[in-house]
């Protein structure tokens, strides 16, 4: 008799305690969903935000490109059509999203060294006044805001991969131009410099169903193991 | 916590002591305070210390602590041994202070050198700076972009003194990159300029309030940088009107900034041309970005003006642009929808019937300008007309809101019905119907109608006819030089007029109700929106009637009714004379009133002042006299008069008769008749007969009427008569030539003798002709040198004198004459003697028979007056040789 009662206290104790975990995992997995949707919105909204800037870059490089046509003269157009070395390449490479982000870091840290030496050349090429400065210096520093907002957005995704360095090295300016090369050589920066922002919209926007995505899914996954 | 601060206090004492004696040596001084702070947070403790250096002279019970010139209580003081006092004081108010340790003087040398026993601590007071609240930050649009300067103001919490002045400083950090911008400013609003202006970056934004006694910074305000975007408001507005949606608008603009800078929403808002009641269209009918929305339900061939504004389309980001300029148009034109409002006035005819004349206003939703009203007249008993439409046009020049469409006679006999469309340049609207009933068969009015003025606005209450079949009423109201009406529902009994009434002017309301189209009978009262005092008063004057002595009429005309500017309430009646005022207030219905108690022969003032209940005004005055006699009086008193002086007569005349004898004998005594003397017979040739109009003739005597006194005179210049011999003879010569007239003038008489006008002062009144007197010889033309008695004879020469004719011997027996009549003149005087002397006279006359008795008499007569004037003629016998002189002539 007695022997049955103390099995059916522990079997009692048992019980409530299987309740209870179970109460405790369920409360535990509902908290960590919310962890990771609150992750993933903050991660759209960085994705976002940087796709924003980007269009607005992009916007802003179309503009700068019509400028700068109007403020070469004649014959502007054949000095964009002119292919130059020594100019960033507009594609951007990597495998992993990781790295094709660190690209577009990359790329954008050396579209700034060239638009400073854009600008310092059309500097002596345009009068002080003259539009295509003032939007050289917006789309100069436009790249800056949005390369640090790619940095941002590869910390808040990759917190333990750091950024890594550019491959090349430090960015290979061009030796001195004369005008003609000057202009042909701003031409080919700026154009570039547009066709890598559209890279980067089409990139980001890959990214945003690729990393966000991944982000949902790997906390799914950890829900699954506990 | 005090245990502490005494501790650091003697910490900064030791550190006094040691670097304070040298400085105070140098000054000479033997106090020394500390600490001295650069400034003191008002509302906290600060304690100071004094210390006693280089000197046994006084120890620190002799010190004491003055805080503004008053000495600080002894309970504040702490002693920290023999040479040191403390000092707490509680820092309070903004204004800067000194603190200062002072020693008593307990000796000579402390008496003797204040200064050296003194040392202060100068307070400067200021409050902490709190943490500024309300940041908020603004960025404007800039051409095409937005601007790269931020404006960020805020609440400075807190107060400051101007010791401790509190700066600010604004800091902004763009996130996510090496961008921070500050500026410091002491107001509360502050710009800093970025290179760019950072779309779509985090900015991280606060203030930070700083002073001498510290800094605080505010809640930092972190938001993307779209938070504090405020744009252009939409440009090159449009609106388009398509005919086939009368009912719509479409609006059409451009977003003031490229979407890849900031993604805007829209807000739209529309009203009716001249109105500022905006509607609103819903934001969620204003999706994002839009650039063009269509407003609907929106009311046919009305003009509408239509605004929007935008800002950024996330929720809460952002400031609303200014609303964009005004853009209007009109809504296309639609079929008239409801009835035209037909309505009646009714007007007596002069050949008899009723004249109604038919008006109408456009339906409430004309939707659109009506071109015309098409209007159909039936008369029951006419067939002739049925179904005969007539086009009245709708002349727009006209203000009015109505039309006049027709007249039309109506026998009383005969019913009307009249139907009327309206139309426009759509199509035409439903029929509005009026009927018109006989007079016969006029339907009942409302009941117990009453009107009024409430918080400016007409109202009016009745109650309905007995009868139940009313449909709707029609309250119309006439004034002025207009008309208008309104339409009630059937149960409406309380209504206010809807139409701009004018104030001061009276409104005739009328109240019919209409029996399923069938006009009733008015029932009308009057009513003024606002009352004030007439525009001019009623103009006063009198009736035909003439004022009488005490009482006046007084009519006068009514006000016209544009001028009255309310209800007359009463008339005050005020007439002015030098008596006072006065005044008589009468009611409205009067245009007479009779003034009484008036003064007779007075002037009057009068006028008249119309009230209302707002006030008065006055007429113009008028002026009137009362009579001096009330009529009749003055025929009282003549024919008073007249049987008064009727009386006496009538008395006289019975005296007279009574007392013939008696008053003939004292006026008219009896004189003997000088035909019967005998010197009528006398002179043979001297014609009597010639003279005898002017013996007839009294006045032709000659008088010298002076009284007594004169005779007195005379007397006593009996004497003095020689000296003025001549005078009186040359006096006598002009008399004698002016002296042959009956009505000459004494003046005339004596106007040749300078001293005549004084001898005629004194017998002017009395001298009327002068004397000539006559001798025998004169007579008898026979000059004779025998004394002859003297007699008097009127000369009607105005022959000059001859020298010769100026003999003393005659005028000594012309002397002697007079003399006898000197004589006799004391006599004259007493009446009782008249008759004695007159016998006398008549004796003397009588016994010398050259006397002429004739102008004896005369003078005889009148003796009693004129006896004293004959005496300065005595002595004028000297006209004797003039009677020759008269002779020649």
């Amino acid at each position: 008799m007695n022997g049955h009662v103390k099995r059916m206290s522990f079997q009692q104790f048992m019980e409530l305690t299987t309740t209870l975990l179970s109460l405790l995992l369920v409360m535990a997995v509902d908290s960590t969903r919310t962890v990771a949707a609150s992750s993933s919105q903050e991660c759209g909204n960085s994705l976002q935000q940087t796709l924003k800037l980007t269009r607005l870059a992009q916007k802003e490089s179309v503009l700068l490109i019509k400028t700068y046509k109007a403020a070469q003269g004649e014959m502007s157009e054949l000095f964009c059509k002119v292919s130059v070395n020594n100019v960033p390449d507009p594609n951007i490479s990597g495998l992993e999203p990781s790295e094709r982000i660190a690209s577009i870091y990359t790329h954008l840290q050396s579209f700034m060294a060239h638009f400073k030496r854009v600008y310092e050349q059309q500097t002596d090429l345009q009068l002080p006044t003259s539009p295509l400065l003032g939007e050289l210096t917006v789309v100069s520093a436009r790249s800056r805001g949005l390369a640090n907002l790619i940095n941002s957005f590869y910390q808040s995704l990759f917190p333990n991969l750091p950024m890594p360095e550019p491959a090349g090295g430090p960015t290979m300016l061009p030796p001195p131009q004369n005008v003609f090369q000057q202009k042909v050589y701003g031409c080919a920066v700026l154009k570039n410099y547009k066709e890598f922002l559209s890279n980067v919209s089409r990139e980001l926007r890959t990214l945003k169903g690729k990393v966000c995505r991944r982000r949902i899914e790997s906390n799914t996954f950890l829900l699954r193991m506990t | 916590m005090v245990m502490e601060t005494v501790r650091v206090l003697q910490l900064l004492l030791l550190t006094c002591c040691t670097s304070a004696p040298p400085a105070a040596a140098e000054s000479g001084n033997y106090l020394v305070t500390a600490p001295h702070p650069s400034v003191l947070e008002i509302g906290t403790n600060f304690t100071a210390t004094c210390m006693i250096i280089n000197t046994a002279e006084v120890t620190a019970d002799d010190l004491y602590w003055n805080l503004s010139q008053a000495t600080v209580p002894k309970e504040q003081y702490t002693k920290i041994n023999t040479t040191a006092l403390n000092v707490t004081i509680r820092v309070s108010g903004e204004k800067d202070e000194w603190l200062f340790c002072f020693c008593k003087k307990v000796s000579p040398n402390v008496f003797l050198n204040p200064g050296k026993f003194m040392h202060g601590v100068s307070l400067q007071k200021g409050y902490r700076p709190r943490k500024p609240e309300n940041l908020s930050c603004i960025a404007l649009q800039e051409e095409t972009f937005i601007s790269p300067k931020i404006t960020c103001s805020w609440v400075a919490a807190g107060r400051q003194t101007k010791v401790v002045v509190t700066n600010f400083t604004l800091i902004l950090k763009v996130i996510n990159d090496v961008v921070t911008v500050n500026v410091t400013t002491e107001g509360t609003s502050a710009s800093v300029v970025l290179p760019i202006f950072p779309n779509f970056m985090e900015l991280e934004i606060w203030v930070e309030a700083k002073n001498k006694l510290g800094s605080i910074r505010s809640e930092r305000l972190r938001r993307e940088s779209g938070y504090f975007v405020k744009t252009n408001p939409p440009a090159n507005i449009q609106i388009i009107s398509e005919k086939s949606f009368p009912t719509s608008l479409l609006i059409n603009w451009k977003p003031p900034i490229m979407n890849q800078y900031v993604g805007l929403t829209y807000e739209i808002r529309f009203c009716q041309n001249g109105s500022h009641d905006w509607a609103y269209v819903p934001h969620v009918d204003t999706a994002r970005d839009i650039q063009s929305f269509r407003l609907q339900n929106i009311r046919p061939d009305t003009v509408y003006v239509t605004q929007v504004r935008c800002k950024n389309y996330r929720e809460g980001f952002g400031y609303w642009s200014d609303w964009s300029r005004n853009a209007t148009e009109r809504t296309p034109e639609d079929l008239p929808k409801g009835k035209p409002d037909l309505w009646k006035i009714d007007s007596e005819s002069d050949v008899g019937g009723r004249g109604v004349q038919f008006i109408c206003k456009d339906p409430v939703l004309s939707n659109g300008r009506i071109l015309r009203f098409d209007m159909k007249v039936q008369g029951q008993k006419d067939k002739v007309k049925n179904g005969s439409w007539e086009s009245f046009p709708v002349n727009r020049s006209d203000l009015s809101s109505s039309t006049f469409l027709k007249d039309v006679l109506l026998d009383d006999k005969r019913s009307l019905k009249v139907f009327v469309t309206a139309v426009n340049s759509v199509g035409r609207s439903a029929q509005a119907s009026l009927f018109i009933p006989e007079k016969a068969h006029e339907l009942a009015p409302v009941r117990e109608l009453r009107g009024g003025v409430h918080g400016g606005q007409m109202w009016l209450q009745w109650k309905p006819p007995n009868t139940k079949a009313v449909t709707e009423y029609v309250v119309q109201w006439v004034g002025g030089d207009g008309m208008d009406w309104q339409r009630e529902n059937r149960s409406t009994t309380h209504t206010v007029i809807k139409g701009d009434l004018e104030k001061f002017v009276c409104y005739t309301v009328s109240v019919y109700p209409i029996y399923s189209g069938w006009a009733g009978q008015a029932a009308s009262v009057e009513a003024f929106l606002e009352q004030s005092a007439p525009d001019e008063g009623p103009t006063v004057r009198l009736s035909n009637r003439k004022p009488g002595r005490n009482e006046a009429e007084l009519v006068w005309t009514e006000i016209p009714q544009s001028k009255r500017r309310g209800f007359i309430t009463n008339y005050t009646i005020f007439y002015e004379s030098r008596g006072g005022l006065h005044s008589v207030t009468v009611p409205s219905n009067t245009t007479s009133f009779t003034l009484k108690s008036l003064t007779g022969n007075t002037n009057y003032d009068t006028w008249i002042s119309a009230s209302t209940i707002a006030g008065s005004t006055q007429g113009p005055h008028h002026s009137f006299n009362t009579l001096k006699y009330a009529p009749g009086e003055i025929e009282l008193i003549v024919v008073g008069a007249s049987l008064g002086f009727l009386i006496v007569v009538v008395m006289t005349m019975v005296i007279c008769i009574s007392k013939k004898e008696t008053i003939k004998k004292n006026f008219w005594p009896q004189i003997p008749n000088p035909g019967e003397s005998t010197i009528g017979y006398w002179s043979p040739d001297y014609p009597l007969k010639a003279e005898t109009p002017k013996e007839n003739c009294l006045s032709g005597i000659s008088v010298l009427d002076v009284d007594m006194s004169d005779g007195k005179m005379f007397d006593e210049d009996k004497s003095s008569l020689p000296l003025k011999k001549d005078k009186y003879l040359s006096e006598e010569h002009s008399s004698g030539i002016g002296g042959s007239s009956c009505m000459s003038s004494p003046r005339q008489s004596v106007s040749d003798s300078d001293e005549g006008g004084d001898l005629a002062d004194t017998t002017a009144s009395t001298v009327q002709y002068s004397s000539v007197v006559a001798s025998n010889g004169y007579k008898g033309q026979t000059p004779s040198s025998q004394p002859q008695a003297a007699i008097f004879s009127r000369s009607e020469s105005t022959q000059p004198l001859l020298d010769c004719e100026e003999n003393p011997d005659t005028l000594v027996q012309e002397g002697g004459g007079r003399h006898q009549r000197f004589l006799r003149r004391p006599a004259e005087s007493d009446p009782a003697h008249f008759n004695q002397l007159l016998e006398m006279e008549q004796q003397e006359v009588l016994e010398p028979l050259d006397f002429c008795p004739l102008e004896e008499d005369s003078e005889l007569t009148r003796a009693d007056e004129q006896s004293a004037d004959w005496l300065p003629t005595a002595p004028a016998s000297s006209y004797v040789p003039q009677l020759g002189g008269y002779r020649q002539q």
